[in-house]
């Protein structure tokens, strides 16, 4: 019945899994707010009469679209954080006080086994009945009415967050770039561009961007950090070591970071982070909370096995050449935990060590598989 | 340096044009009063060029001074405004041409304005130039030939012309008086693009036959003396060189090796074809960067020969080097500390080899080979020229998204070179037998020097 019911916010889902398909939706950000979006109505439209049936609901809509592309990991992270928000709501809503204080003690045994509590509390829910009742057979749709606006609330919270990302991301900005200062970056990343002309507005600093073949996406960095009033230079991918002697700080986009502290980032990333390793330049990762994903690099050693277009790498200008050469053009590097040395987030700064924290904080454990 | 004049002379000639399609539509000026205009016009570009000449090595006052002369070209009758502003735009076109982006004074300016300048070669050089020598200016300038042991080659046979060319003036020895010719040439030469490392050795070594040779030979004898000294100069330290070198290195390459090389390298190219002559099989994986994407060239002349090839760009690498079993790269010079001074990128194709336990192996012949110390690429390098000359652009972009010119506060900067750090490198393949880059030094003692 629910399937039949939902089938306005079925076409959105499917709508939303092929565009991200023909990566009509790509950029991390840009696929995490279009996730929000179809599940706010996903949510909105919804027909639940038990908790678990809505948790379902979004589940399978989240499944959906991971599939859809497997590589996009903000899509999954973001179903999992809605996931987690609406678990949330649901028990401050349906356990009241009872709950709200062993919820909201702080205490170490709570700190180091982040996560478990929730999952006792999902245990024992039953048995308190809140001011919302699950399964009233008078009433069936009473449950889904009672709780929609709290849910709503915190799916826009998810929504907000994401809006907000790259102002609270350069907020500090200031505090990690001082004058004078020689910054490399590579390719464009928007939460990087974001975070240097914060920092423009109080430092007088050097922005040395690699272009980034093959998208050369530096090209557009250069542009735009110059016409912000920042002294640019663009270089060609080569000269990374060349130059790296005399740069102060390697600052790097992600496309998403794995638990362990790892990230796939755009192609050139490992290179230029083992560059900055051997002068002992530090390397500060500009992410938002969006891009932690609970996994680990089980794919490939080195990259995401994500390959794109060959022909920008190799043209068919090239004639006939192109019969007989294998070209390889991937999209990602796995950057290894080893080589980062700061993630600078929308909430706060951390170490690598610390994203596993992070990630046990911001989703539940049972939708690490969707 | 050259940047505050540069736009002016340009500008002086681009400014009747520029007037013309502006006096169209104003038919009611009179011819005499449009010639006056124009000649005000030029006056001020004129005092303006003069007032930058007057100050060309402090780019911060001049600049200012020089844009509050501009203003009042536009003050003149209304129908000139568009000639100076579009002749300001058409000179800044043409500097940037010449390769000249300098024109920002941010700080980087500072710490980068020790490398060359690009700058255009002149087609008449000051002096006495030898036809031959001019042309070779010109195609080093224009990247028409490039690495280090083409331009040593070009040179030398260049400079055999140039012998034979010439007659010692009376009351004068040829030992003594050639090297004075010789000298305006390599300073052209030089002027074109800076000396490599290998034509600075080869002309040392010229040098030194030219006064060691025989006063008492017949003029025509000595020249014939010198022209074959420099043929088994490039017949020994090149040409057999890299045979060697290919015999060598072949040997490093096993059946069902995956090589990886960067960029192109004449030697690396030779070493590759050879060892695929004698039958082995491997594969070759070819890494390329801008600005120069030498590597297509490479990837022509392999896999023509039916070498199986992958290509890919700089920042791909790590997705491949796992599978590598031995990097070959070539060099523009070797530092007596063990550092390869080597084609931009080398650098980071050596590290990551490195990180991986691949073995890095330099092929490079032994006259590259200079006395200096090395610690970083950033100390001596080599910009290339950011124009189209190399023409590096894929075509599935559109160019123009990809030339960002003229555009205030940003700088293009293509270093030709970079430096591997001797901890990077696993062996240098010499004539002389392969190196480890710590013994590097003793190369002269190999070649039979005695001596420091």
């Amino acid at each position: 019945m629910a399937s039949e019911l939902n089938n306005p916010s079925q076409r959105l889902v499917e709508n939303l899994a092929s565009k991200l398909r023909r990566r009509q939706v790509v950029g991390s950000r840009q696929a995490a707010l279009e996730t929000v979006l179809v599940l706010r109505q996903v949510v909105s439209k919804a027909r639940f009469s038990k908790f678990e049936q809505l948790v379902e609901i979004i589940r399978s809509a989240g499944r959906r679209l991971v599939e859809a592309q497997p590589k996009e990991h903000s899509v999954g992270n973001t179903v999992r954080k809605v996931l987690h928000h609406i678990r949330e709501e649901y028990h401050t809503a349906t356990k009241g006080r009872a709950s709200a204080s062993t919820r909201n003690a702080f205490s170490i045994s709570k700190f180091v086994l982040q996560g478990q509590p929730r999952k006792q509390n999902v245990l024992t829910k039953t048995d308190e009945k809140g001011t919302i009742k699950e399964n009233d057979p008078d009433d069936p749709d009473s449950f889904a009415r009672g709780l929609k606006p709290v849910l709503m609330e915190a799916i826009q919270d998810v929504l907000d967050e994401l809006e907000t990302v790259y102002d609270n991301v350069s907020k500090n900005a200031r505090d990690h770039i001082h004058s004078d200062e020689i910054i490399l970056t590579i390719g464009k990343s928007k939460t990087v561009e974001a975070f240097l002309k914060s920092a423009a507005h109080h430092r007088n600093y050097t922005v040395i961007v690699a272009e980034t073949g093959p998208s050369y996406s530096g090209h557009e960095m250069a542009q735009s950090l110059s016409s912000a009033g920042i002294s640019t230079f663009l270089v060609p991918d080569s000269s990374i070591y060349a130059l790296m002697s005399r740069v102060n700080k390697v600052i790097l986009g992600a496309h998403a970071v794995l638990a362990n502290g790892g990230m796939f980032a755009i192609t050139g990333s490992l290179l230029a982070a083992t560059a900055a390793r051997a002068h002992s330049t530090p390397v500060v990762v500009c992410a938002g909370q969006f891009k932690l994903t609970p996994l680990w690099n089980l794919y490939h050693e080195y990259g995401a096995l994500d390959f794109a277009d060959p022909s920008n790498v190799l043209g068919f200008e090239e004639g006939g050449l192109v019969d007989k050469v294998d070209v390889i053009n991937p999209y990602y590097d796995y950057v290894h935990p080893e080589l980062v040395d700061a993630f600078i987030t929308n909430d706060g700064d951390h170490p690598p060590s610390s994203i596993y924290r992070l990630i046990k904080e911001t989703y539940d454990d049972e939708d690490h598989d969707l | 340096m050259s940047s505050p004049a540069n736009p002016y002379p340009s500008s002086q000639v681009l400014a009747p044009n520029g007037e013309a399609s502006g006096s169209k539509p104003q038919p009611t000026i009179s011819k005499a009063e449009q010639s006056r205009q124009r000649r005000a016009v030029q006056e001020q570009q004129r005092a303006a060029k003069a007032a930058a000449k007057t100050a060309p090595n402090v780019p911060g006052p001049s600049r200012p001074r020089s844009g509050s002369k501009l203003p009042p070209a536009p003050s003149t009758p209304k129908k000139s405004g568009a000639g100076p502003s579009k002749t300001q735009k058409d000179s800044k076109d043409a500097g940037s041409l010449a390769g000249d982006e300098f024109t920002g004074k941010s700080r980087g300016l500072r710490i980068f304005s020790h490398f060359g300048l690009p700058k255009p070669v002149s087609h008449v050089g000051k002096g006495d130039i030898h036809p031959a020598i001019v042309r070779l200016g010109l195609q080093f300038s224009e990247f028409k030939i490039s690495g280090a042991n083409a331009r040593c080659i070009a040179t030398l046979i260049a400079f055999k012309t140039v012998i034979q060319d010439y007659i010692t003036p009376p009351n004068n020895t040829l030992s003594r008086h050639l090297m004075t010719h010789l000298s305006p040439q390599i300073t052209h030469l030089v002027s074109a693009r800076p000396m490599s490392v290998t034509m600075g050795n080869a002309i040392r070594q010229l040098k030194l036959e030219i006064s060691g040779s025989d006063i008492d030979l017949p003029e025509q004898d000595a020249k014939d003396v010198l022209c074959h000294k420099i043929d088994h100069y490039i017949r020994d330290r090149i040409i057999i060189a890299d045979q060697v070198i290919q015999e060598i290195a072949g040997s490093k390459i096993k059946d069902g090796d995956v090589i990886l090389t960067y960029a192109r390298s004449s030697v690396v190219e030779k070493v590759l074809l050879r060892a695929f002559s004698d039958e082995k099989s491997f594969s070759v994986i070819v890494v390329d960067s801008r600005p120069m994407l030498e590597g297509k060239k490479l990837l022509s002349v392999l896999s023509s020969a039916g070498i199986s090839c992958s290509y890919l760009l700089l920042p791909a690498i790590g997705s491949v080097i796992t599978e590598v079993s031995t990097v070959f790269v070539g060099a523009h010079s070797l530092h007596s500390n063990g550092a390869v001074f080597s084609r931009a990128g080398t650098a980071l194709v050596a590290m990551m080899a490195k990180q991986h336990s691949v073995p890095v192996v330099v092929c490079c012949e032994t006259y590259k080979y200079s006395e200096g110390v090395q610690l970083d690429s950033f100390t001596k390098n080599e910009l290339a020229p950011s124009s189209d000359l190399l023409s590096s652009y894929p075509l599935t972009r559109p160019r123009e998204t990809l030339n960002l010119k003229g555009q205030p506060n940003l700088e293009i900067l293509n270093p030709l070179y970079d430096l591997t750090p001797p901890t990077s490198i696993t062996a240098v393949v010499t004539e002389v037998g392969v190196i480890p880059p710590s013994s590097i030094s003793s190369i002269p003692f190999a070649l039979g020097r005695q001596t420091l």
